[in-house]
């Protein structure tokens, strides 16, 4: 019965449209009460759960991405993608995608990939004779790459709700391997489709051109050095890591690129108090919602009920990504990432899946969501910047969305493109 | 009725702006504060000790301020899905519930805030020498922000006046 008071009080709230972070608070202060515990409970965990030093990595990674969207750091990485793979088949796809991988390495918001992006190649592409939906498909598709390379910060919440005792170091190590097989995948699914249609290709401007927008890029690449590697070695925690990387985007837009003005510094700062505060307010409230699944032993009852379906780990793997596809196309990531692992990940041990492999697999399943209707907000933001219905873009995405699932499988069922890179540091 | 909310809309869209204005001084301290406490650990050699409780201190300010503006902008994640295929009346009796039930979490917020705070108030926080009970003074300020600002959206709905949607919004919500 108190399942059904948490749960059913859940849904009714979601499907009036209240918002996520408090039908996780309501639902969870109407089964305290239910149960007959302290009310006061729900507050004292919704305050533990946003104090945490570890949660401080969120905002700060946004908060660098906001820098580098809005200090010219993603035109320089495009410029450099241009010249580095536009004189391949479907040329300046392939330069939408290699931009995805560069970018993603630094910014790890897949809505701030695609508007950063696809403001930039949607346009260009749309010039040079590409159709419209083909630009929104790649932008679009090829942002969950973001997600999947370091610094993700979709990792860190992950991380969190499962309890904080998974690396993030080992799970940003993680993603690097499936997020370059699903760079690949989207490269040559672009290849075919430029083919079919017959798209131009670039001309290759020659390797000093090369070398030189590379030179532009680098205050930008040398990031991603700092993050993974601070974070990997151990010399910074996460937070620290994060941090440093909004000292360092500051100081390479304010003094290396003279690109960020206080105009653009405050924007790029209350953008991120808006994106953050939001984010952060969903994960303290499902801080509780989390602790009485636990106290319920729904994972376990959860568990048990998945033995009757199969003892076989491949199967439950199968459900486990029908469900998250399913929920993946209705809600947006963080509240579900929050939601599903005290749920799922539990589940999945049981059946012998490494906690740092189904993060993997839950971040790229989440992230083919967001590229989904009816909800799918990186669709929505391709779709903005190119000025497409999301009727028409769909119509074409399709071998898109199958190379992200045929990612996923391979994902889902090779353990070691997820785990070999990570135990190489052990 | 209309001229009043809007004299009332306009004072609160002062509150809301004030408290995004100091969410977003939050943020760029907490960055300083972290910074510091690198800088502090690799060319000092001395770690500050009061650099990571404050800033988490500040990250409930700034969660709870930020989360409160939410409500007014409208920014905060929900599922549309039903709402798509409603009608606009249907839509507005949906809201002004959703309202309703974030006006009530929000005096929990208050009332159980106060409670939490009066019973830390004794105690100190470690590093810092301020009482207990300030961590949960962000609670019980972000509560009666959120009521004001969710009473503001029911009255504006009652007087005909247009309220930013939750969900309309959606950057960088990944």
């Amino acid at each position: 019965m108190e399942l059904y008071v948490l749960f059913g009080t859940f849904a009714v709230l979601l499907l009036i449209g209240t918002p996520v972070a408090f039908c996780l608070g309501v639902s969870s202060f109407a089964t305290i009460v239910y149960l007959g515990l302290p009310p006061v409970v729900v507050f004292q965990r919704l305050n533990s759960g946003i104090s945490v030093f570890a949660l401080m990595a969120i905002p700060f990674f946004i908060y660098a991405g906001e820098l580098m969207v809005r200090g010219d750091i993603a035109r320089r990485l495009v410029a450099l993608a241009g010249a580095a793979v536009g004189h391949l088949r479907g040329g300046l796809g392939q330069v939408n995608i290699a931009a995805s991988v560069l970018f993603g390495g630094i910014s790890g918001s897949a809505a701030a990939d695609a508007s950063a992006i696809g403001g930039l190649m949607i346009p260009q592409m749309e010039e040079r004779g590409y159709g419209k939906d083909y630009a929104v498909n790649i932008t679009v598709v090829s942002s969950i790459i973001a997600l999947m390379l370091p610094p993700s910060h979709n990792l860190i919440i992950y991380s969190i709700s499962a309890g904080g005792r998974i690396s993030i170091a080992d799970l940003f190590t993680a993603g690097i391997v499936p997020g370059l097989i699903l760079a690949l995948s989207l490269m040559v699914v672009a290849w075919m489709v430029a083919k079919k249609r017959g798209y131009e290709t670039e001309r290759f401007p020659g390797g000093r051109a090369v070398l030189g927008l590379l030179i532009n890029a680098t205050p930008g690449l040398i990031l991603v050095a700092i993050i993974f590697g601070g974070v990997r070695s151990g010399i910074f925690t996460a937070s620290e890591s994060s941090c440093i990387a909004v000292v360092y985007a500051i100081g390479v837009t304010v003094l290396a690129y003279r690109t960020l003005n206080w105009t653009a510094f405050v924007s790029a700062t209350l953008g991120a108090v808006r994106t953050a505060s939001m984010v952060l307010l969903v994960i303290g409230c499902a801080a509780c919602f989390a602790w009485l699944l636990a106290y319920l032993r729904v994972p376990a009852q959860l568990a048990e009920a998945m033995k009757d379906i199969s003892n076989n780990p491949i199967v439950i793997l199968l459900v486990l990504n029908l469900v998250l596809l399913l929920l993946g196309t209705f809600m947006d990531m963080s509240p579900l990432i929050v939601i599903t692992t005290p749920i799922f990940l539990p589940v999945a041990t049981a059946y012998g899946v490494d906690p740092v492999h189904f993060g993997i697999i839950l971040i790229l399943n989440l992230g083919i969501g967001l590229c989904t209707p009816p909800v799918g907000a990186v669709l929505f933001v391709g779709c903005a910047v190119g000025q497409l219905s999301v009727g028409q873009a769909i119509r074409t995405i399709w071998p898109f969305y199958l190379a992200a699932v045929a990612t996923l499988l391979l994902v889902t069922y090779i353990p070691a493109l997820s785990l070999w890179l990570p135990s190489l540091f052990h | 009725m209309q001229p009043v909310i809007l004299k009332i809309s306009a004072v609160l869209g002062i509150v809301s702006r004030l408290s995004l204005w100091c969410s977003g001084v939050g943020l760029v301290l907490m960055t300083v504060f972290i910074a510091w406490q690198v800088f502090g650990r690799f060319v000092l050699n001395d770690t500050p000790t009061w650099t990571e409780t404050s800033s988490v201190l500040l990250m409930g300010w700034f969660i709870i301020l930020g989360a409160a503006v939410g409500i007014r902008e409208g920014n905060h994640l929900s599922f549309d899905v039903l709402l798509y295929v409603l009608g606009d009346r249907a839509k507005r009796v949906l809201f002004t519930i959703s309202d309703i039930v974030v006006i009530a979490f929000a005096c929990g917020m208050v009332g159980y805030g106060v409670q939490l705070a009066r019973n830390a108030w004794a105690t100190t926080i470690p590093n810092l020498g301020f009482s207990g009970g300030l961590v949960f003074i962000s609670l019980i300020f972000g509560g009666v922000l959120m009521v004001s600002f969710s009473a503001e959206r029911l009255l504006r709905r009652l007087a005909g006046l247009p309220t930013a949607r939750f969900g309309e919004n959606n950057d960088g919500v990944d």
